[in-house]
């Protein structure tokens, strides 16, 4: 069965694009990750163009990150003043990032943009997780137990300017850090259609010090409102939304995300976070094969 | 329309005691909806020779399907520190978005070189109008015409045209999912010792149609509202899914 997408102007199997959907939600909800990382370069390996694959995953994080955040607002889980600063910075980046995303585009490069940024990142958290889930499967079999990662102190942190209270994440800090990591996070989602979760969690943790409690709920809001504002932004500047691919995709999403939340109650999450972990190192390796490979045809073609 | 859809075109250089071509196409509109996934149109016709004329000579029929010009943009990979990224580019402005041609035989027995360029016809005669290159643009056009020619955008079928009687043809021309919308034109060509005789042009309209036209120009003319649209559809999407799946807390 395929279906006509009226942006991208191409037909695809829709049944394919809601296992995709279906397959990156639960594996999300598995998780707590947004799964832009792996969404955008399955899209892209499906044959839908780069610039499209970017813009319509954000509608899928969108949809996904909502019906994560409703529970931990529920539970009063957010610290919305800790949200807005980080989304003003998150704004500015995603105002460059779509900016950057064009001129890349018009260029020719925006498939070299999306391998030679996937191609490190996805690299390096394939390459923690496996390590981290060898290590504790390790001290599982030896009957140890797993050794836990302590936040450094950064000094540095504390010596900057325009220091601001944050009630909820009990904290007293500047606000140059969480602007900084926003405006990071933003130009990551604009070029590369990911939400930046497992930037921001690991950021808020290690870098702000941030009570655990509260950080998968703000980073969800701060996600929500930089994939928004990307979406829109992409839309009018690029054209580059596809609402039919959106439509698929989240229907996907959700419905995965809720299976992969009860799986991730019964199943040994070492384990699944190994396989993830090999799942991520492998769309690395296909992506930088893409780039070292001689390819058997020097010429591509694009249309006006 | 019908009136338009026959005897639309006839080339200037018909001589004056020359076979009549007479032809037409099966559709003259093709309406891309969501579950379109390509569709045959037919070209038939007839060529009525003039009463005592002496029609042994071998006749032949090229029927050409041209798409709306687009510009395509052809982009070499160089080497450049270790991986492969597009470098050089070349855009070739007023290529056909589709070109197909069956003929009844192959197109070197049909006639010589100079007449199918002189008269447009066959993926080698075909030429941008203009070229944006820095560089000879030929490696640039064959890689395009062998891309489109891979995608199924350009195919030649020397044998697509049949003779169904001693004066009727027909061919099938696919329009394939994914092809260009615009205005299409079907040629008819009828070779006579390897010249043209008569030809016919008769316009194809290839359109999108219901919701997914209506997307499109959403898209394309209301930009905020569509982006606002989508917004929408993935909040509600997301907030409804939460209601349905409460876990419990």
């Amino acid at each position: 069965m395929e279906i006509y997408l009226p942006i991208a102007e191409m037909s695809v199997q829709w049944i394919v694009i809601l296992s995709m959907g279906l397959g990156v939600g639960f594996l999300s909800g598995l998780f707590g990750v947004g799964g832009g990382f792996l969404l955008t370069p399955l899209l892209v390996f499906y044959g839908i163009p780069s610039g499209i694959a970017v813009a319509t995953t954000l509608s899928h994080i969108t949809a996904s990150s909502i019906s994560g955040a409703v529970a931990h607002w529920k539970r009063r889980a957010i610290d919305f003043k800790m949200a807005g600063v980080m989304m003003i910075g998150g704004l500015a980046g995603t105002g460059v990032g779509v900016w950057l995303f064009a001129i890349m585009r018009r260029a020719g490069q925006m498939d070299l943009v999306v391998s030679l940024t996937y191609v490190p990142m996805l690299g390096i958290i394939g390459a923690i997780m496996l390590n981290e889930s060898v290590k504790t499967l390790r001290a599982w079999r030896s009957g140890h137990a797993p050794a836990r990662i302590h936040p450094v102190n950064h000094v540095w942190i504390h010596g900057l300017p325009l220091k601001a209270r944050f009630r909820q994440s009990r904290l007293y800090i500047s606000v140059i850090p969480p602007l900084a990591i926003g405006f990071l996070v933003g130009v990551m989602s604009a070029i590369m259609g990911v939400g930046g979760g497992f930037i921001l969690v690991p950021a808020m943790i290690y870098l702000l010090r941030m009570p655990t409690s509260v950080v998968i709920g703000t980073s969800l809001v701060q996600i929500i409102g930089v994939a928004i504002v990307t979406t829109l932004l992409q839309a009018t500047n690029n054209y580059a939304v596809d609402i039919v691919l959106a439509a698929i995709l989240v229907v996907g999403g959700v419905i995965g995300a809720q299976f992969g939340v009860r799986a991730g109650a019964k199943l040994r999450g070492e384990q699944i976070r190994l396989l993830l972990a090999l799942l991520v190192l492998a769309v690395a390796l296909r992506l930088l094969w893409g780039l070292l490979v001689t390819p058997a045809d020097f010429y591509s073609i694009a249309g006006s | 329309m019908r009136h338009a859809l026959l005897f639309s075109l006839l080339l200037a250089a018909t001589p004056a005691s020359a076979d009549q071509l007479v032809s037409g196409v099966s559709q003259e509109l093709i309406q891309i909806t969501s579950n379109y996934t390509g569709s045959d149109i037919v070209v038939f016709g007839a060529v009525e020779s003039e009463p005592g004329r002496d029609v042994s000579g071998p006749k032949d029929v090229v029927v050409v399907v041209r798409g709306p010009e687009a510009d395509v943009t052809v982009r070499r990979r160089d080497r450049v520190a270790g991986i492969w990224i597009n470098h050089d580019a070349a855009k070739l402005s007023g290529m056909p978005a589709y070109y197909y041609l069956a003929s009844t035989r192959p197109l070197k027995a049909i006639a010589p070189a100079e007449a199918l360029t002189h008269y447009n016809i066959g993926l080698q005669s075909l030429q941008p109008d203009s070229v944006h290159s820095h560089h000879d643009y030929e490696p640039f056009r064959q890689a395009a015409l062998r891309h489109l020619t891979h995608d199924g955008l350009y195919t030649e079928v020397p044998g697509g045209v049949e003779f169904l009687s001693a004066t009727l043809f027909r061919a099938h021309v696919p329009v394939p999912a994914g092809v260009t919308r615009g205005q299409y034109k079907v040629e008819v060509y009828l070779f006579r010792d390897g010249d043209v005789e008569s030809a016919q042009s008769t316009p194809l309209f290839v359109d999108q149609t219901g919701l997914e036209r209506r997307l499109y120009n959403f898209a394309h003319n209301q930009p905020l509202g569509y982006g606002l649209a989508v917004v929408a559809m993935a909040v509600i999407m997301g907030w409804i899914s939460s209601l349905l799946f409460r876990r419990p807390a």
